[in-house]
């Protein structure tokens, strides 16, 4: 079995070089933490909790915290999932025709400018208070960066290549195909990326407006509870969830997007 | 004064016409103005014979580019017309040779073929031959990304030569190789041209270049481009890479470049 990789040890270093940094950046922000809580905040734990008491407050409550955050990532995870299929849909519609374009692109980017947090209650009005309003509310903030990311793809094939294909007398489906698709990849996914955070902000927004609906619900309904009893180190806990969430999502695409990439495009490492 | 007219009259003085093959190219009274009134182009004529090697130089924004295109069929003429065989096959090689950056390299050298409607077992045949012609054999699994400028234009000329062609067009394709890589294409561009007997038109600023390779060449004036001079090459094929080092070549290019710099200065008044 001795292949041409190199040996462990090396193999152990380089991986080293690449984990230490951010593990460092990670160890000096806990320890400046810690210390701001022994301090300023000394005994005001309700404003600032020591990162052991929200270790503490993560153990005492990790079945609530687990089934919160299953229901949030599930929501988001529908809400992002529409969304890509949605935006990509809409923006390869609106790469076809520039009137189209021009008629419809204006509205999208209201999408991206109408505040999610103020049409959140209209959009319960309607769906009602339930994971429904939720996913729709995930959707619509992430879908901006998907449709233009994509359209910005699909419009900025190389002028050479775009000539290329009209030597040959390639038809408009195969050019799409074979051309303005694949080159359009790394923006999709660079647009992706960012919607992949975005989507569970949209989730956990949408949690604080349903509340919780008898139920038990998601992270941002347990936020608010979490609040609401001033238990400020399950409400840290409740926040880093959200936030691995997030980051989740994104190392996710960052995945895919290598392996689609991966061999030709140097966004991918 | 030079006109279009002389220019023609320049041209029936008995251009060398080495060999038959390939296909004639008449312009006749081509002209081009863009929809933002900018004349592209004056009234240019001008005759090549089947199997010439004809260049364009001139500064830039005289209209070459412009003139190669509506000869590819890429842009339509304001008037006159670019007459030529309608069943002739036409490659279009371009400067930053205009690779699918996602297909390996025989992937990329079966593109045109594939456009073209071939079927799957003779693209990949042509194309293995084509990339054995430019000394592309052993990187087929190769990406282009993973290849020199002067290796990813020898790609984009295989490209082009799998679709064994009647009428060559080259837009500037070695202006960003280097010095060396550039002399070492330009004779493989000699060779190929006498081995497949191919009409050739290349567009180019490097005077050197255009001596090396053509059979004749047309010197263009700026704004709004004109052909003023065509100027017959009288070297015999083939061309040693020495001949660049004789007393006539340097006389030759000398003459193009007094012409260039003439009418630029023309231009400017």
């Amino acid at each position: 079995m001795n292949s041409a990789r190199s040996p462990l040890p090396a193999r152990l270093v380089a991986a080293a070089g690449q984990w230490l940094p951010p593990l460092i950046v990670a160890a000096g922000f806990l320890g400046l933490w810690a210390l701001l809580t022994l301090t300023i905040y000394k005994g005001k734990g309700f404003l600032v909790p020591a990162p052991q008491d929200v270790a503490a407050a993560f153990a005492e409550n990790f079945a609530v915290i687990a089934l919160a955050s299953l229901t949030t990532l599930r929501e988001a995870a529908f809400g992002y999932l529409i969304a890509i299929a949605l935006g990509i849909l809409i923006a390869a519609v609106l790469s076809q025709s520039r009137i189209l374009e021009r008629s419809f692109y204006p509205y999208a980017v209201l999408l991206q400018t109408v505040p999610v947090v103020a049409i959140a209650p209209l959009i319960v009005l309607w769906f009602g208070y339930n994971d429904f309003s939720v996913i729709i509310i995930s959707l619509i903030i992430s879908l901006f960066p998907i449709i233009n990311n994509t359209l910005l793809g699909l419009q900025s094939t190389p002028r050479s290549l775009v000539e290329l294909f009209a030597m040959h007398r390639t038809n408009r489906l195969a050019t799409f195909w074979k051309l303005r698709a694949p080159s359009a990849l790394p923006s999709i996914m660079a647009g992706l990326k960012i919607s992949a955070g975005l989507s569970v902000i949209g989730a956990i927004v949408g949690e604080f407006i349903i509340g919780s609906g008898g139920t038990q619900g998601g992270l941002g309904v347990q936020i608010i509870f979490a609040q609401g009893r001033m238990y400020t180190s399950l409400l840290f806990a409740e926040v880093i969830c959200a936030t691995l969430l997030g980051f989740l999502f994104f190392l996710i695409v960052t995945l895919i997007s290598n392996a689609l990439l991966g061999h030709w495009h140097e966004s991918a490492s | 004064m030079n006109t279009a007219a002389t220019a023609l009259d320049a041209d029936a003085t008995a251009p060398p016409r080495p060999r038959g093959g390939g296909v004639p190219i008449e312009l006749r009274e081509v002209w081009k103005e863009f929809d933002t009134k900018v004349k592209a182009l004056d009234i240019v004529n001008l005759d090549i014979a089947g199997g010439e090697f004809v260049s364009i130089v001139g500064p830039s924004g005289c209209g070459k580019s412009t003139l190669l295109r509506i000869v590819a069929g890429l842009l339509a003429p304001s008037g006159g017309a670019c007459v030529r065989a309608t069943n002739a096959r036409a490659a279009f090689v371009f400067q930053d040779a205009a690779l699918l950056p996602w297909r390996s390299v025989l992937r990329n050298a079966e593109l045109l073929m594939e456009l073209e409607g071939y079927a799957a077992p003779d693209r990949r045949q042509r194309a293995e031959k084509a990339m054995q012609l430019v000394g592309l054999s052993g990187f087929a699994d190769a990406y282009p990304h993973q290849l020199s400028g002067g290796m990813r234009m020898r790609l984009s000329l295989a490209r082009a030569m799998a679709l064994q062609p009647d009428l060559l067009l080259l837009d500037e394709p070695l202006a960003a190789v280097d010095e060396l890589t550039r002399d070492t294409l330009q004779e493989e561009l000699q060779q190929l041209w006498r081995k497949l007997n191919f009409t050739a038109l290349l567009v180019t600023h490097n005077v050197h270049e255009a001596v090396y390779l053509s059979t004749r060449i047309a010197v263009m004036s700026p704004r709004p481009g004109r052909i003023e001079k065509v100027i017959n090459v009288p070297f015999a094929f083939p061309r040693a890479p020495e001949l660049r080092a004789t007393a006539e070549f340097a006389a030759l290019t000398g003459q193009v470049s007094a012409l260039l710099r003439h009418h630029a200065v023309g231009g400017a008044e």
